[in-house]
């Protein structure tokens, strides 16, 4: 849209990644923006250590789970990160088990991620978490976490 | 008094373990739901530590979260599924109900 201010964010999406356990399959949606610095090293030990403190209630719907740390745990941008997970993991939820879906964000503040996660909750109540399964290719998820990311209000 | 969520605005918290992530997909939901149901109400997004120091009408979180709410809040909601508008209804039109708040 002409004028409008788009909303900037670092996305990384790979489908189909195959992964041991829960705590792997969060640095593996972690390292490629640990790669492109948008995060640090030590923000994707945070987002595995809050399941550690606090249980796995990132597991916030059958198999889809946000990982996520605070903003001074390294988060130097806003960011946004799927992947798609070769076979599902369990994270220890009680109803949500197993994830064959794992999102990572990071905000540099705590109010600049809230558009982007209410755009987040839009897209997954009408059926995000299907079309990244979906995905073919990592290019195709990519695509699918920019429409996200296009609906972020102003 | 008025009716909660008619006259007067239900005060709701959702709550998680950091207090910016799965609770605001929670609020986002709630809000849409209350708006569904016709209710008037003011969503805020919390932290549980936080939450256990602040007033609401209705609690909703987790249930691996909501047993150390129950007594806190006049209503106490566990919810499995963040994204599903479904079993938030359900649940939140069934503790409307059985706290005598039932919207007309």
């Amino acid at each position: 849209m002409e004028g409008r201010l788009r909303t900037r964010v670092a996305l990384h999406a790979k489908v189909r990644v195959p992964v041991s356990d829960w705590e792997h399959a969060i640095r593996a949606v972690c390292a490629p923006l640990v790669e492109a610095g948008a995060i640090t090293e030590n923000y994707a030990d945070r987002c595995v250590e809050i399941v550690h403190e606090q249980g796995p209630y990132i597991v916030v719907a059958p198999g889809i789970a946000l990982a996520h740390a605070r903003p001074e745990d390294g988060a130097r941008e806003l960011a946004l990160g799927a992947i798609t997970l070769a076979e599902p993991v369990a994270f220890g939820h009680p109803s949500n088990d197993p994830v064959n879906l794992v999102l990572v964000f990071a905000s540099p503040d705590k109010e600049a991620h809230v558009g982007l996660l209410a755009s987040l909750a839009r897209h997954l109540t009408q059926g995000l978490g299907e079309r990244l399964l979906a995905a073919a290719s990592d290019a195709a998820a990519t695509a699918r976490l920019q429409e996200v990311v296009d609906d972020v209000g102003p | 008094m008025g009716r909660k969520g008619v006259e007067d605005e239900l005060e709701v918290l959702t709550a998680c373990g950091v207090g910016m992530g799965s609770c605001l997909i929670l609020r986002m939901t709630a809000e849409e739901v209350f708006k569904e149901l016709g209710l008037r109400a003011h969503v805020l997004a919390t932290d549980v530590s936080s939450a256990r120091g602040m007033k609401a009408d209705i609690f909703i979180a987790q249930e691996l979260h909501t047993p150390e709410f129950e007594g806190l809040f006049p209503v106490v909601i566990s919810v499995k599924n963040f994204i599903d508008k479904k079993e938030m209804r359900e649940k939140i039109a069934a503790a409307m109900e059985k706290a005598g708040w039932k919207a007309a």
